[in-house]
């Protein structure tokens, strides 16, 4: 069970690092907030799925949750920053 | 209940993928939004719920539940205001006629 666990999380990193294509090289910036945010859905699982990879649930539950409304409320106040501002970039 | 939970952590992980599939190969921000917005939900959701049948009925089980009901609260409204911002901001949807990036 623990070697699928360890299968999960290495396809979680595979889709993490895919995604970062679009933040480097997303043509506006609303692309690179997209693949911003698909980053940090996907940090919420991995935190889940280290914890049951430790053993130690009770600790990384907590800051998942944490991590999670932080992630939230990051993406809405760079999304309504870049409102103001504008995509300038091609 | 852990074959259960092997197959909703497996469609989960495979819906995640596409979410990834689509942010790289569709044309334009508001189709890669659409990608991000549906299938990344589901597939977090559906992970954290594997999780939470393997680990049983527990209070951290209850725990990550509520973080499953948090993320499908708050990627509809990420996606949402950041379709909003952008279209305010004055981006314009792809035609079809000029050339993917």
């Amino acid at each position: 069970m623990n070697t699928y666990f360890l299968g999960a999380a290495l396809a979680l990193a595979v889709a993490m690092t895919l995604s970062l294509y679009r933040v480097l090289r997303g043509p506006t910036t609303f692309d690179r907030l997209t693949g911003l945010g698909l980053i940090g859905t996907k940090t919420i699982v991995l935190l889940v799925l280290l914890g049951f990879l430790t053993d130690r649930v009770e600790i990384f539950v907590d800051i998942t949750l944490a991590y999670g409304l932080i992630s939230f409320i990051g993406s809405v106040v760079l999304a309504k920053y870049f409102e103001q501002k504008g995509a300038d970039e091609p | 209940m852990i074959l259960a939970a092997n197959v909703l952590l497996v469609i989960g992980l495979m819906f995640i993928m596409l979410g990834v599939l689509g942010i790289l190969r569709l044309p334009d921000f508001y189709t890669r939004l659409h990608a991000m917005g549906k299938c990344d939900t589901l597939g977090v959701a559906l992970v954290l719920i594997a999780l939470a049948i393997h680990e049983g009925v527990s209070l951290y089980s209850l725990k990550i539940v509520l973080i499953s009901v948090c993320i499908g609260l708050a990627n509809p409204t990420a996606t949402h205001a950041l379709g909003r911002a952008a279209y305010r901001s004055g981006l314009m949807p792809w035609r079809g006629d000029e050339e993917r990036s």
